[in-house]
């Protein structure tokens, strides 16, 4: 690592902050705090944190809208973590412009890996021509994925679908985000087309496709790939 | 001449209504009918005319008479008993066409045929209406009778309320509307069974006057007589139910309204004794609910001390006293262990009151299996880690329509209760088929199964076999059985040939509409 990472906490809860400030300062992290929604604000335009990790049930604004407001400037990753875990709110959060999420209680080291991942996601150059996955890769100027220096027999869908999970690589896509870029508008519903083309693409591009580590599910969100 | 008495008119149903009034309108046939029988009885008695034997012709009327007054009403009767004595005078006694009399005797005669008519007509009349009174009175027994059959065969206070409204509409030509108390002695001001039914504020507090002064007011009554209604109490022996409000014409008088005092006893009486039984009911469900307080609070407080003196002691011992690495990490593993078994049980009783509060709306949408047994295994990895999870689920297996979340719940809590009660380094089974449009899930571990005794009780809410090893409140598979439930689906448990324990659940599931997918994918 080239220079020291900075983080954001936005959270109102001390004892959670002081946790999150020993576990990230310990690895390497630069923490900054903020205790309500304005301060959050008012921190992230000052300092440009590299991440931010946001709570959102905060006591003066609502996590949903400091987070659309910050997303109308702040284009680096954001991560939710929160008590709220019903799914309605970790999409609305997603569909936000939010990264990832965790609820709580977390695991730390669940969390480090979830920072580790934005920030590299982030620096990643997005539109490579190859993008390498291990012994994946995916070639989307000739729109031709390799898996073992071999090339895959995948369907248009199939290889529209990988590439704009990989392309994302790390970051929670919702089942409706996922349908709207690959099938269109008139698709939002039909999640069982995504189950069956996910089925289909981890059997060619998993090494166990009973226990994927590409094509990670999202308990009733969506789908993310993994590292 | 009384005429103040009830008149009977059969309506088109067979119930006989009550008016204060003879109906002169409708008994203009009879009218017409007592002239042309006398005119006609008149005509065929001319040949006696002219003969001495014009004595019989007054026999002959006076029996027209009495046949005419056995069905006829009062007011023909005196007709027809004047007409005919006018006409035996008239035509029959000498001179003839005057109403002279000659002979004394003849006078005589006129003066008697006159009163015994009268009389004759009268008497039968009375007797008719004796008659008509005593089968009115049997009609309002028996509506009594069949009343008092029907309120006690009534349950609960809507089938009450909805036999007295029926019978009240039958017997009485009105539509009532009862206002009932609401279990605190204060009156609700729509009726319980009559949404659409809504009192005015002046007419709500003439209801709540004669709710409390048990008298009755309205309508004809000497108390706020200018609102539509005429409002009754309702007296129990212990408590009033309420107050019912008719609209009448006229305020009921004599028989008719010890009829209603009856009839509306009855009801108070049925709304009573329901009012009672709700009450009893309500406090058997507060000791129930006590009750279950208690051991739901017992318990909690076991649960929650457990693993909180764990940490407590655990981290205090590793801050205040050094210890070596392999000591360290022991305790720490112990602080985590602690915060998981903490963590599930907060994530339990979460899920049993939005079970409680009928909170659970079923978010269905169609996954893979796969996925679902997936993620299962790897929040229970630490937990499987001493034995074998044997998954198997068959490649054609369809998509399920299902609520992630609930049935990451439910097989969660199976698969960690085998873990739990299974021996070390056993296998547990976890098989997911399709069959028939249902989703079958089983899952068999090589436990010590469930006494046959307590097979019944598995389910239920705090219940735990005595023998438990572990910690827990007994909540997990009642959390299973609401969830899967919810899915409008079942689970049973049972014990193996072999030992051990066997879930199956069973949920309704449709196919997924992918015909088109695959001309999609090409």
């Amino acid at each position: 690592m080239n220079e020291i990472e900075t983080i954001l906490i936005i959270d109102d809860e001390l004892q959670i902050r002081r946790l999150l400030e020993i576990t990230l300062s310990a690895n390497g992290y630069k923490i900054l705090q903020a205790g309500n929604g304005k301060d959050g604000l008012v921190d992230a335009a000052t300092y440009h944190p590299s991440l931010i990790i946001l709570d959102l049930g905060l006591p003066d604004i609502d996590g949903q809208e400091i987070l659309k407001k910050l997303r109308e400037w702040f284009f680096k990753p954001i991560i939710i973590l929160s008590v709220r875990s019903s799914e309605e709110d970790i999409i609305k959060a997603l569909d936000n412009g939010a990264n990832d999420y965790l609820t709580k209680p977390f695991r730390s080291g669940e969390l480090l890996a979830r920072i580790r991942a934005a920030i590299r996601a982030g620096e990643k150059k997005n539109d490579a021509p190859i993008l390498e996955f291990g012994s994946l890769s995916i070639d989307m100027i000739n729109h031709v994925a390799r898996k073992n220096k071999e090339i895959l027999k995948l369907t248009t869908t199939e290889f529209s679908l990988l590439c704009l999970l990989a392309k994302n690589q790390g970051r929670v896509l919702t089942h409706q985000y996922i349908l709207k870029e690959v099938w269109g508008y008139g698709y939002l519903e039909q999640t069982q087309y995504l189950r069956v083309f996910v089925a289909q693409l981890r059997k060619k591009i998993e090494d166990n496709p009973s226990k994927p580590t590409l094509l990670i599910t999202e308990s009733g969100i969506g789908y993310r790939f993994g590292d | 001449m009384t005429i103040f008495y009830f008149w009977d008119v059969m309506n088109e149903k067979g119930i006989i209504k009550h008016t204060y009034f003879p109906d002169f309108n409708s008994r203009i046939k009879h009218y017409v009918l007592a002239f042309v029988v006398i005119g006609v009885t008149t005509l065929i008695c001319t040949p006696l005319a002219n003969t001495e034997s014009y004595h019989v012709v007054s026999f002959i009327l006076l029996f027209i008479v009495s046949i005419l007054a056995t069905f006829m009403g009062i007011g023909p009767v005196l007709m027809v008993s004047t007409l005919s004595a006018l006409v035996w005078n008239f035509f029959f006694i000498p001179p003839h066409y005057t109403f002279h009399i000659d002979k004394a005797e003849d006078l005589l005669m006129f003066g008697m045929f006159f009163i015994i008519a009268l009389v004759n007509g009268v008497l039968t009349t009375k007797v008719r209406r004796q008659e008509r009174l005593a089968r009115e009175r049997e009609e309002r027994t028996n509506a009594l009778f069949q009343l008092t059959r029907e309120l006690s065969k009534a349950s609960g206070i809507d089938e009450v309320l909805a036999v007295a409204i029926e019978g009240i509409k039958n017997h009485f030509r009105t539509d009532p509307f009862f206002i009932l108390q609401d279990g605190n002695n204060i009156l609700h001001s729509s009726g319980r069974l009559q949404k659409e039914k809504k009192l005015t504020q002046k007419e709500y507090s003439v209801a709540e006057w004669v709710f409390t002064h048990s008298r009755k007011a309205g309508k004809f009554t000497d108390d706020s007589p200018s609102v539509e209604y005429t409002f009754f109490p309702m007296n129990g022996t212990r408590l009033n139910p309420g107050v019912v409000a008719v609209k009448l014409e006229q305020l009921f008088s004599g028989d008719q309204k010890a009829f209603w005092d009856t009839f509306l006893t009855q009801i108070s009486n049925a709304l009573e004794r329901e009012f009672l039984g709700e009450l009893a009911q309500k406090a058997r469900f507060l000791v129930e609910s006590d009750r279950l307080y208690k051991t739901l609070f017992n318990s909690i407080s076991h649960e929650l001390r457990i693993p909180v003196a764990t940490i407590m002691g655990a981290s205090d011992s590793l801050l205040n006293s050094p210890h070596p690495g392999n000591v360290q990490s022991a305790l720490f593993n112990e602080i985590f262990t602690a915060t998981l078994r903490l963590n599930r049980l907060i994530e339990n009783l979460l899920n049993m009151s939005r079970l409680e509060s009928g909170q659970i709306s079923v978010r269905l949408d169609w996954y893979d299996m796969n996925d679902l047994v997936n993620k299962v295994a790897e929040d229970l990895k630490d937990e499987l880690k001493s034995f074998s999870l044997l998954v198997s689920i068959p490649d054609e297996m369809p998509l399920v329509k299902i609520d992630y979340g609930l049935m990451e719940q439910v097989l969660y809590n199976l698969i960690f209760n085998a873990t739990q009660y299974a021996p070390v380094n056993s296998n547990i089974d976890l098989c997911i088929l399709h069959d028939n449009g249902e989703v079958i899930i089983q899952v068999k571990d090589h436990g010590p199964g469930f006494p046959e005794e307590v097979m019944g009780n598995v389910f239920k809410k705090f219940f735990r076999v005595d023998t438990s090893k572990t910690g827990g409140l007994g909540l997990g598979l009642s959390i299973v059985k609401g969830f899967v439930e919810a899915h409008k689906g079942t689970v049973t448990v049972g014990n193996r040939k072999n030992g051990g324990s066997e879930f199956t659940i069973r949920i309704p599931t449709e196919n997924p509409d992918i015909k088109n997918l695959q001309l999609d994918s090409e």
